[in-house]
């Protein structure tokens, strides 16, 4: 029979089976195309985060002279103590580090050299002392962070050829600046200030450290809300409720829970977390228990499914080795659902980490130049960070705002990876 | 000696019966075997004798249930206590995911059975003896019990369901899903646990039953057709429904 396979094939047959394949060749062309646009809208994506924010991992330094002079401080002591160093007044010494650049400039025009490097310059003339007490009465080099604008001109984001009063940066100090290129006295080096410093109205200034803390704390709460009250919640619901009218009502409010918008949730911590309960505005405490109000579905609804996919057989097996309802769900059905519960939580969790507009609505929106040490001190987070450096108007923030990304969606990965690995190590053990 | 002692059995699933007036006297240290086609609630039945079908909602059962003249059917009976002293077999076999150890010192620990970890090693071995297992795992006791092939899981099973020491054990149909080595050493298992415990076993197998079992139960649509010694109803049943389904005319 075998061997008559294509010869008596009349051509309606012919037709239809070449008709069938045609029609599996294209759908799957379909998928592919479809695979295809994702990664490229994907990779457009990445590409635009990169370019972009890759810039604000550098950060520029202009090198110049400080000359301690004791006098200039106004250091009476022979040998100055730590807080004689500390009291002392840095203005002219610090002022006379960045006009040395050009001696021959008129004293009211020195606001453009000054203008070159960040406000805090005095501050790094200060602490350099403060570090080499024995630089006091020397001629020492230093590294000063450049301004804002300077950063841009240096990494070539500001073109040179628009007129003189469109520019941020002067003749003058274009010609400074290209005279301390010349002389290798502008470094360019890695930003380690962008991870340590808190947030700043000044981008070469600008960290993420204190909306990375409010991040980690926001988290933190989040889970330790949100996951016990998730899973106790799931495995009554599961395992030991009746199964009536009343608990399919909890369970349909509980899936609409999942799908409200977050920023109501943001008005409930505002409404009940902030105006009734008088807990900290502004503090990741707050900000943590909002997001748990959000996650708690999500983990709910994620623990009750993988509840659910523990075998019968298994309970059926303890139940039968005279086991009570409460142990065989603690030996055997809660820990073989573990690791469908943790992903479950990571979800939630990576969400509420994206999350932005109830964070805003509870006040975590707000200006935060201080490094949070504790859930209940004021912070942002790295979403709202975002959002506040896209709405400046400088250069320096729109790299900052790439650069930020990148640090969330590392974060982000990072997580992932954590949650992949303790799955992993549960999944060993009950499988 | 009766052990078991069931009089007008009914179970309901909501509406719908599974079981009619079901009288049955199960005897001490004798394997019976409860045969008849699928759905005919002989599952259903044995499942009654550990209270099982606690487990669904839906489940009503009627009448008595006397084991030692302790009423088995009733609110009051601490199930747990019931349940270490009647264990039970399941089709497929359903292992822990745990070590093979812990599979079988679960029931004395939660039982509080074992004092010390030297009885709790005692045990483990004599139960694995007991299941004709002990030779194959002895060096692996420390590896998943789910990895194990399909008949030393349903031996490991048993091994675990002896390990509190029951007086009555249930097996549901527990070779259905073994290939006829395994099932084998299971029915010689059976033979050697039935010195010591009570067997009732529910089995597809007409030969099976025949060759393990001192009495045999022949259930159709619910009800008990026929109950009397293997032999005869298997070379002379009274009842003409029992003769067709042995000698496969229906079923």
């Amino acid at each position: 029979m075998l061997k008559n396979i294509g010869k008596n094939m009349n051509n309606f047959k012919k037709n239809f089976l070449k008709k069938r394949y045609n029609a599996e060749r294209r759908f799957q062309w379909y998928g592919k195309i479809a695979i295809g646009l994702a990664l490229t809208f994907l990779a457009v994506f990445m590409f635009q985060i990169f370019s972009k924010g890759y810039s604000a991992f550098q950060k520029t330094w202009i090198v110049t002279e400080v000359h301690y002079d004791k006098e200039l401080l106004l250091i009476d002591a022979e040998s100055p103590s730590k807080d004689d160093l500390e009291n002392a007044d840095y203005y002219d010494v610090a002022y006379k580090a960045m006009t040395s650049l050009d001696p021959g400039l008129p004293e009211e025009e020195d606001r453009q050299l000054i203008q070159m490097v960040s406000y805090k310059y005095e501050t790094e003339v200060k602490d350099l002392l403060l570090k080499n007490p024995d630089f006091l009465g020397k001629i020492v080099p230093i590294k000063l962070t450049a301004s804002d604008d300077i950063d841009q001109v240096h990494k070539g984001n500001y073109p040179r050829d628009i007129p003189e009063k469109n520019r941020r940066v002067n003749d003058y100090q274009l010609q400074i600046y290209d005279m301390l290129n010349e002389r290798g006295d502008i470094l360019s080096e890695f930003n380690i200030s962008f991870f340590t410093n808190p947030d700043s109205r000044e981008a070469e200034l600008a960290g993420i450290a204190s909306s990375f803390m409010g991040t980690v704390f926001s988290i933190l709460v989040c889970l330790a809300f949100s996951f016990p009250v998730a899973v106790l919640a799931a495995i009554y619901l599961e395992e030991f409720a009746p199964k009536n009218k009343f608990t399919d009502f909890i369970e349909v409010n509980i899936n609409n829970l999942a799908a409200v918008p977050s920023i109501v949730f943001g008005l409930l911590g505002l409404g009940i977390l902030l105006a009734v309960f008088n807990l900290p505005r502004s503090t990741p405490l707050v900000g943590g228990i909002t997001l748990s109000l959000m996650t708690l579905p999500t983990i709910i609804i994620a623990a009750r499914a993988s509840l659910k996919a523990v075998p019968p057989s298994i309970r059926e097996a303890a139940l039968a080795m005279g086991a009570s309802n409460m142990q065989t769900t603690m030996h055997h059905t809660v820990p073989l659902s573990m690791p469908g519960t943790l992903s479950g939580t990571i979800i939630g969790l990576a969400q509420a980490l994206g999350e932005t507009a109830p964070l805003i609505l509870i006040g975590m929106v707000a200006f935060v130049n201080t490094i949070p040490g504790t859930p209940v001190d004021p912070a942002a987070s790295l979403p709202v960070q975002i959002y506040i450096w896209s709405e400046s108007a400088e250069r320096g923030f729109v790299e900052k705002v790439s650069a930020c990304i990148m640090v969330l969606l590392a974060f982000l990965i990072l997580m992932n990876l954590a949650a992949q690995i303790v799955r992993h190590k549960f999944e060993k053990k009950w499988s | 000696m009766s052990k078991i002692k069931a009089e007008n059995v009914n179970v309901y699933y909501g509406s719908k019966q599974a079981l009619f007036d079901v009288s049955i006297d199960i005897a001490e240290k004798e394997v019976t075997a409860l045969i008849g086609p699928s759905g005919c609630g002989k599952s259903t039945f044995l499942r009654c004798l550990n209270r099982m079908n606690d487990v669904i909602d839906i489940c009503r059962v009627e009448g008595s249930i006397k084991m030692d003249n302790l009423e088995l059917n009733s609110r009051k009976l601490d199930v747990v206590r019931l349940r270490e002293n009647v264990g039970m077999v399941f089709q497929k076999p359903n292992p822990f995911p745990k070590t093979i150890y812990e599979n079988v010192a679960y029931g004395p620990t939660i039982h509080g059975i074992a004092q010390s970890k030297e009885e709790m090693d005692q045990i483990v071995e004599t139960s694995l003896k007991k299941a004709a297992l002990w030779n194959e795992v002895k060096d692996r006791l420390d590896e998943i019990g789910t990895g194990l092939s399909g008949g030393q899981q349903q031996r490991l099973c048993i091994a675990r369901a002896i390990s509190v020491s029951p007086e009555v054990i249930l097996m549901d149909e527990p070779c259905s899903a073994l290939d006829p080595i395994a099932t084998a050493q299971i029915e010689e298992l059976i033979d050697d646990l039935k010195k010591e415990v009570t067997i009732v076993i529910v089995t597809h197998s007409m030969s099976q039953a025949a060759r393990v079992s001192q009495k045999t139960g022949f259930f159709h649509l619910g009800k008990l057709i026929e109950f009397g010694s293997t032999d005869k109803i298997f070379k002379n049943p009274d009842k003409q429904q029992t003769q067709d389904y042995i000698t496969g005319r229906f079923g």
